[in-house]
């Protein structure tokens, strides 16, 4: 009798033991947390500036990726080349501009949930040079929120985002454009070419905030990626996707960057841009030649 | 049921002795683990290793070039790993102070020096950092990326800004000192002084500069902080012998032995010839004080231990009607306060800049020293005096009711509402509000009542909603008024220019600097330069659409315009710099970028720096700023 109840009281202890050790994670930790895995590639349009140029720069577009305690935060933007009929070198606005909003990012100086304050703060510092800069360009940022998994999102212009889930697209920017190929752009004019100079306050920029799972796929481009590759073509290229490390990430963003580099100087292929120009009423046909951006990231979970 | 109990005991036993063996090896592990790490610590003897650090965030400084919320030109980029070192250039990220050179102690609004300032004290600005560990300093390095040459002090605190405990002493050991020397290039540098070992750790390390002999802002990216954990045995002997020296002022006395052999003589002669003063005696009261006026504040004190008679020359209120505390900023608190309360009855300018801070100097300190001293006071200064509180000021506009000369220079810890007391200073003539905090109501308010004023600097005071009415209120009250610091002052448009041009006719110097709102389409710099003729000095630095126009109206109107700061286009600047040979333009500054228009075909940036003396060109130096 004493012994079936000592037994009793050994098993009893032996379960109870066991079954507390099952849960993985007991509160606290890491878990939980998202965090963004992004590579980089992208194509300038000369070919003399065709490989990377101060680590970020492709030809006219920059891009960045920070990260910050409480956020990873990406972004890209175009240097409207038009610039460089005026003797201005575009790609020293889109650069500066990257640059700064990975600083701010790096500082701190930013909420996760207002990407547009990181755009207009990241503007209002490049006024703060001694020696104007001047230019314009587009500008995307894409802010991953670690706690509240959510990804709050700002678009000025052409450039933009994908989300994919599942094999298809379940987010995506919307281009901001003026007319046709004049999108919406940030930009610093010399005085007196201050009214002529199409110039949107950072504010204009498109907004968005959703929730992101793990293993959505956040593709960030400039045009030239949107303009030359439809989104059946991208996803094709996201379903060779396997697994969420860097090496594999890099490959796919490579070979996006790639494909969309191919069909920019295919004369007779119908372009998403060759497409929208027919619609008004411009009789084109092939690629658009450009400079191509593309930052492909995954959500994973966050490890430092 | 017989079978199952001897399985069952045999069972627990097992399992009995299982748990205990996992035990058993479990501590000993620990106690291997533990020897382990007794063993590493003997081996690696950490008396050597040594720490270095950037700084980890930048808690005090007296003036910077940049905007207060902005990451371009400020001192908080010196916090951190560096950001441009080793390029050269003028580039945003690093930090700068806000003036250098000589320029501004020779404009219209500069303010005389106070007597009996010591000759060793150079310092102009003051940046602070801390770093994430205290350790011992071995070395401190400085990444000056532009210019450099401007430190001269390095000092170190005993205090952690980061222990929740407030430390029960707080003492400053200088750790590097020398005079300000001209380095001849402006290329960046690790700058790496030879400090003197100190017998505390710190991790608040405190940078003293002097600007004016350099040729441009210099421009620092960060500071490197090397030090080790535990104390350097050796320096114990060293360090004591430092300190005493440390009592006295760090200016080598090269007459000091010569005072020494006279005060001998003058002894053993007193000794001589009976129990009275020597020849201090014969000599009158007057001519006594006007030996003691060439002594230091500290030499004075000391000899006011000597005798009688010369106690009774240094407590004598006149030798303290100009008093001057800053270069004492390390040590003063309140009992030198109050030590030096009786003797300052009669006092008209104190300077109490820099002092007080972490402690040193309470509230209470502070209101009884004013109450004894304040009533003669016309000037005082308490620029990045970081004790005073709103009961400050109001004891300040009750006790001296003659107060004609108030600096409260980057005093960003006030809170609004504390600047209400000042409108009850009507004689004021130069108020400085340099970076701090004060609200529009309260400053409408001092404008109102305070209509002697000639001074007035409202640089980067960030709280103010609308610069336009301020203006406005300038120009109906102050007419007096001869300068006007409006330095990034946001949205001063021409409409308040225009106010302030026709309301204050006198103005001699006016500082527009970074103000972007203002353009010259409307005019208003035109009309500026019509309305007054008596400029001395105007900044419109980086208002990119100064025009040619403006440029002539200057140069027919203003005949005395020796101080410009503008940023224009080429065109500008080749046509007009004759008009300004004529005239005695001592500083002519400014930026031009390559044309936009009609294919410049400059490449690049160049920037020039033009110094004018008398009516002769003398140098024109294009500077090939790099840029990033």
């Amino acid at each position: 009798m004493f012994s079936v109840l000592s037994y009793g009281r050994l098993v009893a202890r032996a379960v109870l033991g066991g079954l507390s050790q099952t849960d993985p994670r007991a509160g606290g930790g890491g878990g939980g947390d998202y965090g963004l895995v992004t590579a980089g590639c992208g194509f300038g349009k000369d070919f003399r500036k065709g490989l990377l140029k101060k680590g970020a720069c492709y030809g006219d577009d920059a891009c960045f990726v920070a990260r910050h305690r409480s956020a990873d935060v990406l972004g890209v933007a175009d240097g409207v080349g038009g610039w460089r009929d005026y003797g201005v070198d575009p790609s020293q606005f889109s650069g500066t501009l990257m640059r700064t909003c990975e600083r701010l990012v790096k500082e701190g100086r930013f909420v996760p949930s207002n990407p547009i304050g990181i755009l207009t703060t990241s503007y209002c510092e490049l006024l703060q040079n001694k020696v104007p800069l001047l230019g314009s360009s587009t500008a995307c940022i894409v802010v991953l929120d670690r706690t509240s998994h959510r990804l709050h999102t700002a678009n000025l212009g052409d450039s933009g985002f994908l989300v994919v889930r599942g094999g298809e697209v379940v987010h995506r920017s919307d281009e901001q454009q003026h007319y046709f190929n004049t999108p919406f752009q940030l930009s610093i004019a010399p005085p007196e070419a201050e009214g002529v100079v199409l110039s949107d306050s950072p504010d204009a920029a498109d907004s968005t905030s959703f929730d992101v799972q793990l293993g959505d796929i956040i593709l960030t481009a400039t045009d030239g990626l949107f303009d030359n590759m439809p989104d059946y073509m991208i996803l094709q290229e996201l379903k060779k996707l396997k697994n969420s490390n860097y090496e594999s990430i890099q490959q796919t963003a490579r070979s996006i960057a790639e494909q969309a580099h191919e069909l920019a100087y295919d004369p007779n292929y119908m372009s998403p841009f060759a497409q929208f120009a027919c619609d008004n009423g411009l009789n084109v046909r092939g690629g658009k030649p450009d400079d191509i951006t593309v930052l492909l990231s995954i959500v994973a979970e966050y490890t430092d | 049921m017989s079978p199952v109990f001897p399985m069952l005991t045999v069972l627990t036993m097992f399992y009995y002795i299982c748990l205990r063996r996992r035990a058993r090896t479990a501590t000993r592990g620990e106690m291997m683990n533990s020897h382990r790490t007794i063993e590493s610590n003997s081996r690696t003897s950490p008396l050597h290793a040594e720490v270095v650090q950037y700084a980890k965030e930048v808690v005090d400084f007296s003036s910077h070039y940049g905007s207060e919320n902005s990451m371009s030109y400020t001192m908080w980029n010196l916090a951190g790993v560096p950001n441009v070192f080793p390029s050269s250039g003028d580039f945003t990220q690093t930090a700068v102070f806000r003036t250098y050179g000589t320029w501004w102690d020779q404009c219209p609004s500069a303010s005389l020096p106070f007597k009996r300032t010591p000759p060793n004290f150079q310092s102009q600005d003051y940046v602070e950092l801390t770093f994430e560990q205290q350790v011992y300093p071995t070395a401190v390095h400085v990444l000056e990326t532009y210019h450099p040459g401007a430190v001269i002090r390095i000092l170190a605190c005993s205090a952690n800004p980061y222990s929740p405990i407030p430390p029960a002493e707080v003492r400053w050991e200088i750790l590097w000192s020398e005079r300000p020397t001209k380095v001849n290039a402006s290329q960046a540098r690790q700058f790496k002084p030879c400090i003197k070992q100190i017998n505390f750790p710190t991790n608040l390390i405190r940078l003293e500069v002097n600007s004016s002999l350099l040729d441009y802002y210099t421009e620092l990216d960060a500071v490197v902080l090397h030090g080790t954990k535990d104390k350097p045995v050796l320096s114990l002997k060293t360090s004591l012998i430092d300190m005493n020296d440390l009592e006295d002022d760090d200016y080598e006395e090269k007459d000091g032995c010569g005072m020494d052999s006279l005060n001998k003589k003058f002894s053993s002669t007193a000794l001589r010839e009976g129990p009275n003063n020597g020849y201090f005696d014969k000599l009158p009261y007057e001519l006594i004080q006007l030996i003691l006026n060439h002594l230091t504040l500290p030499d004075l004190c000391r000899l006011a231990q000597t005798c009688k008679l010369l106690n009774q020359h240094c407590c004598d209120p006149l030798q303290y009607i100009h008093l001057n505390l800053q270069p004492y900023w390390a040590k003063l608190n309140d009992t030198s306060l109050e030590f030096l309360q009786s003797r300052c009855t009669l006092v008209q300018w104190l300077n109490l800049s820099w002092t007080g801070n972490r402690g040193f100097i309470s509230v209470a300190g502070f209101s009884r020293f004013l109450k004894v001293c304040g009533s003669e006071l016309v000037r005082l200064e308490l620029s990045c005096s970081h004790f005073l509180n709103e009961t400050c000021l109001e004891i300040i506009s009750e006790m001296c009711p003659n107060l004609q000369d108030l600096n409260l220079s980057s005093c960003d810890k006030l809170p609004p509402q504390a600047f209400n007391h000042i409108a009850k200073l009507c004689g004021l003539r130069r108020l400085v509000l340099y970076r701090t905090k004060i609200e529009q109501t309260a400053l409408l308010s001092i404008l109102n009542f305070c209509s002697e004023l000639q001074h007035l600097s409202l640089g980067s005071c960030v709280m103010i909603e609308d610069y336009d009415v301020i203006a406005s209120m300038i120009g109906a009250k102050c007419k007096k008024l001869r300068t006007l610091d409006l330095w990034r002052c946001k949205n001063i448009t021409e409409n308040g220019i225009a106010e302030l041009a026709s309301g204050c006719p006198l103005l001699e110097e006016l500082d527009l600097g970074w103000c972007p709102t203002l353009q010259s389409s409307t005019g208003c710099f035109a009309r500026l330069a019509r309305q007054l003729p008596n400029l001395q000095k105007l900044f419109l630095t980086a208002n990119r659409s100064v025009c040619d126009t403006d440029i002539e109206e200057l140069a027919c109107n203003c005949t005395r315009l020796r101080q410009l700061d503008i940023l224009g286009k080429d065109t500008v600047y080749i046509c007009f710099i004759f008009y300004f040979c004529f005239f005695f333009l001592r500083f002519f500054f400014f930026y031009f970028w390559e044309s936009a228009s009609g294919g410049g075909a400059k490449r690049g940036r160049q920037r020039i720096q033009t110094r004018f003396c008398a009516d002769r060109l003398t140098a024109v130096s294009p500077m090939q700023g790099s840029n990033s």
